[in-house]
């Protein structure tokens, strides 16, 4: 026992600690003839190999869910594609300011914080932000802000304040009624992003009073050939308060209430376009069917025998290859946007079935505008990896067909809006494949 | 009634135990990459410092080369060994470095007083199959080169556990038989990651590959004796049955079969004085006609052999310190390239012999160095490796 008790605990203390100190590291070479190098072969799918049936949907989503919007005058404009003269884009932004603040935190002249519930406004500035690289303008614009003088809500458009299921009203002078003109500047792209526009007492304290008839402003530009993208609009209030009057507080007034309206509608999709994006937002749906094996290109049959079938294990890459169309001018995009993938969960329930989660990440695959101004005819790739290798699992119906709509990643995105071509055989969808194979062919 | 308690002595040789299983074990070389792989050494502690093949080293209480190890133990003994390694390979212009950690050696001797014989069983690690390649390539696709990178990696090994008898026959000899199974496993992976960047974003890795179960029998017979007081000799013959690699559900092609060529070991350890002994051992196997491998793959090398001398460097009533020092040769049995595979290694040992009674311990560690070098041009590789023993008696 006493042999038993003297070897044990030097024993196990040596074992605990051999035990900490195991770590690994492979030998590791880099000589070219200890790896087998594989196959790798790109094969690009027809439209008719591996999709059929685009279509296009529309009406998702209405202005004011984007907030703020837009605001343009006589811009775009064009030819059709029939030749005809297209409508030239006017856009207004309609923004509706909450309450006014009825205290503010001020310093005292002994330097202490103290609630001042006894504030006079003695002016104000509304401050829109503007989207410098969404905007379109060929220099300075002039912006005009208007009091809203009819009752309008969020369902608001060009024709109608109030544009709903359950009711119409329509304004009195389409594109948000007469207006009473507050205050007009001039932003400068080149000089930054926001501006300023003053408002002085008299008017606040009527914006302020429910009874004044005051339905909130309107912003609209009088510069021809401009869209600006507006991101933010808001009301600044410059306070006196009454236990320091050395001290003028800003105070910033959020706005409850905003959307846009337009004139003309964007034109619905032509035949044989697949349409991504605008307001409301269109989605263009197509059925995915992967061929069960491949018998070509050349470069495959070359490489592995053919016809080959291939699993979810070889496909390294996968990519849906659209050809951008040119959008109508004023619904052209100005900046770059994105497209979404998302599986049509119940594609018998279109245009309302649920979708699944975005197979192309937050922002999914972006594009410049230049790709959809003529000649167009670019090539988008959006990855769609692992929707193809979910298709080519094992155990899964490689026969059975999915669903997948193209979106914005935010619905509605922007008054703009991406065009594809959905049926011109030389110019259709096509499937890119990045494959995978052993050195054996599996 | 005495208690018998979970001594925590279990508990290490558990937890040593469980990491041990086949195809922990890992000796880590690119000799793997033909064959199946470097054989690592399955000895103790003791014997590794002393240069010895794990036969014919007189007071053995452990050992999976010989047979009749732990004859003389007259009470329960486990002993558990653990080696980590540190090296370096040098490949054409290429180098690179190892880590590993592997237990080589656990063993259980439980002795029959009654029938002067001992039950013996043992896991021990055999071949490594553990390495890796990686390889940047570009490759062409449409538009232009895309850069992959590749990687291949195997991992696994080969194990023995077995169990046997030891016989001590009058007063001078012994004999042993064990029997046992080759136990492990090996995978190969193929991997090809494509320059994400280059396609967009979005891809995903390549990769394949596949993995066998190993099997097949081991049958040792062995026999020692002490034909002078101050001399111990030790020789064992060590038969396998095909090796086979059987692959898992989902792993292509068929069962793969592989002839172990006979092994014959002999050894030797003479007392030179009270505290001073030289041993030698010698190993034969010939890999050269062995079935199932690639021609040029096995070694035409058959002889391996070692010898070392131990001193106690302090005796005490029930305690003693030994010094080892020793040299052996290995002939590995696969080649890397064209040339035939050689291990040297140079090594140097300490003990504490916890307890010891008529030069019997009951408790021990066992401490190992040796720097080690492997060839088989144009592949070399140096390494450190350490050995550490546990021996634990009565518990």
């Amino acid at each position: 026992m006493r042999a038993r008790r003297q070897a044990w605990r030097p024993a196990t203390v040596a074992a605990a600690v051999l035990l900490g100190s195991c770590q690994e590291e492979l030998p590791t070479s880099v000589r070219d003839d200890l790896v087998p190098a594989g196959v790798v072969v790109e094969v690009t799918l027809p439209f008719e190999d591996f999709a059929s049936n685009v279509r296009v949907y529309g009406g998702f989503g209405r202005a004011s869910d984007r907030g703020v919007g837009f605001v343009a005058h006589e811009f775009g404009g064009g030819a059709d594609e029939t030749g005809g003269a297209l409508p030239l884009l006017e856009a207004r932004t309609l923004v509706r300011f909450g309450a006014y603040p009825s205290s503010a935190s001020v310093r005292d002249t002994t330097g202490t914080l103290r609630t001042d519930s006894a504030i006079t406004f003695v002016s104000g500035r509304i401050v829109a932000a503007f989207d410098t690289a969404g905007s379109v303008a060929a220099g300075p614009v002039e912006v005009v802000a208007r009091e809203v003088t009819e009752a309008w809500d969020a369902s608001a458009t060009w024709g109608h304040a109030v544009d709903t299921l359950g009711g119409r009203v329509p304004w009195s002078e389409a594109g948000g009624g007469p207006g009473r003109e507050v205050v007009r500047g001039v932003w400068d792209p080149a000089e930054g992003d926001t501006l300023f526009l003053p408002v002085d007492s008299a008017r606040l304290r009527e914006w302020s009073d429910t009874a004044a008839g005051v339905h909130g402003i309107r912003l609209e530009t009088t510069t021809p050939g401009a869209r600006l993208d507006l991101r933010s609009v808001s009301l600044s209030l410059l306070a006196l308060p009454s236990i320091n009057p050395d001290t003028m507080p800003d105070l910033r007034v959020s706005r409850t209430v905003g959307t846009f309206i337009f004139d003309p509608p964007a034109p619905p999709p032509a035949p044989g376009e697949a349409r991504v994006g605008g307001v409301p937002a269109w989605r263009s749906v197509l059925d995915l069917r992967l061929p069960p094996e491949l018998a070509g290109p050349p470069a495959l049959c070359a490489a592995v025998p053919c016809p080959v079938r291939f699993d979810d294990s070889h496909v390294s890459y996968a990519a849906l290859q659209l050809v951008s169309r040119v959008a109508a001018p004023a619904f052209a995009p100005s900046d770059t946007l994105g497209v979404e993938v998302r599986s049509v969960l119940a594609p018998d329930y279109l245009p309302k079935s649920p979708l699944g989660p975005s197979l192309t990440g937050l922002a999914g695959a972006r594009f410049p505008p230049e790709w959809f101004a003529a000649p167009a005819g670019e090539v988008a790739e959006i990855p769609i990896t692992g929707l193809v290798r979910d298709l080519r699992r094992p155990g899964a119906d490689a026969s059975a067909s999915r669903a997948i709509a193209l979106l914005s990643p935010f619905e509605p995105l922007s008054l703009e809006y991406l065009s594809f071509e959905a049926s011109d055989p030389a110019r259709a969808p096509r499937l890119r494949l990045v494959l995978v194979f052993s050195q054996s062919g599996r | 009634m005495p208690v018998r308690r979970f001594a925590p002595a279990w508990l290490a040789a558990a937890l040593v135990a469980g990491q041990a299983l086949p195809g922990a074990a890992g000796a880590q070389s690119l000799l793997g990459v033909r064959g199946l792989g470097v054989a690592g050494g399955t000895t103790d502690a003791r014997t590794t410092a002393l240069g010895n093949l794990g036969i014919g080293l007189a007071g053995t209480e452990v050992s999976a080369a010989d047979p009749t190890a732990g004859k003389d133990l007259g009470v329960p003994t486990i002993s558990l060994t653990m080696q980590p390694v540190w090296g370096e390979f040098e490949l054409d212009d290429e180098r690179g470095e190892v880590t590993a950690t592997r237990f080589p050696l656990i063993g259980v001797v439980f002795p029959v007083l009654r029938a002067r014989g001992a039950l013996t069983a043992a896991i021990s690690g055999r071949l490594d199959q553990r390495w890796s390649a990686e390889v940047p390539r570009d490759v062409d696709l449409g538009e232009g080169g895309v850069q992959v990178s590749d990687r291949f990696e195997a991992d696994g090994g080969v194990s023995v556990v077995r169990a046997g008898w030891v016989q001590r026959i009058g007063g001078r000899w012994a004999a042993g038989v064990s029997v046992g199974t080759y136990l492990g496993r090996l995978s190969q992976t193929f991997e090809r990651s494509l320059d994400t960047l280059a396609l967009g974003g979005g891809a995903q890795r390549f990769v394949q590959g596949g993995e066998w179960r190993y099997g097949g029998t081991v049958v040792a017979f062995g026999a020692s004796a002490a034909p002078h007081r101050l001399v111990h000799v030790a020789g064992a013959v060590e038969w396998s049955g095909t090796l086979t690699a059987s692959p898992k559900e989902g792993t292509g092609g068929g069962p793969r079969a592989y002839s172990i060529p006979l092994r014959v070991s002999a050894g030797a350890t003479g007392r030179l004085t009270p505290r001073l002994a030289f041993n030698a051992s010698a190993a034969f196997q010939d890999w050269s006609a062995a079935a199932g491998f690639a021609p040029g793959t096995t070694t035409t090398r058959k002889l391996s052999y070692g010898a070392g001398v131990e001193a106690t460097l302090a005796q005490g009533e029930r305690r003693s310190v030994p010094l080892r020092a020793g040299y052996r040769r290995l002939a590995q049995p696969f080649r890397f390239g064209d040339a035939d595979p050689v291990e040297t290694a140079w090594s140097l040992g300490l003990g504490l012999n916890l307890v010891e009674t008529a030069g019997q311990r009951a408790g021990w560690i066992d401490v190992g160095v040796e720097r080690g070098r492997r060839a088989s041009a144009p592949l070399v590789e140096k390494y450190w490796r350490a050995t550490v023993s546990l021996g634990i008696s009565q518990f």
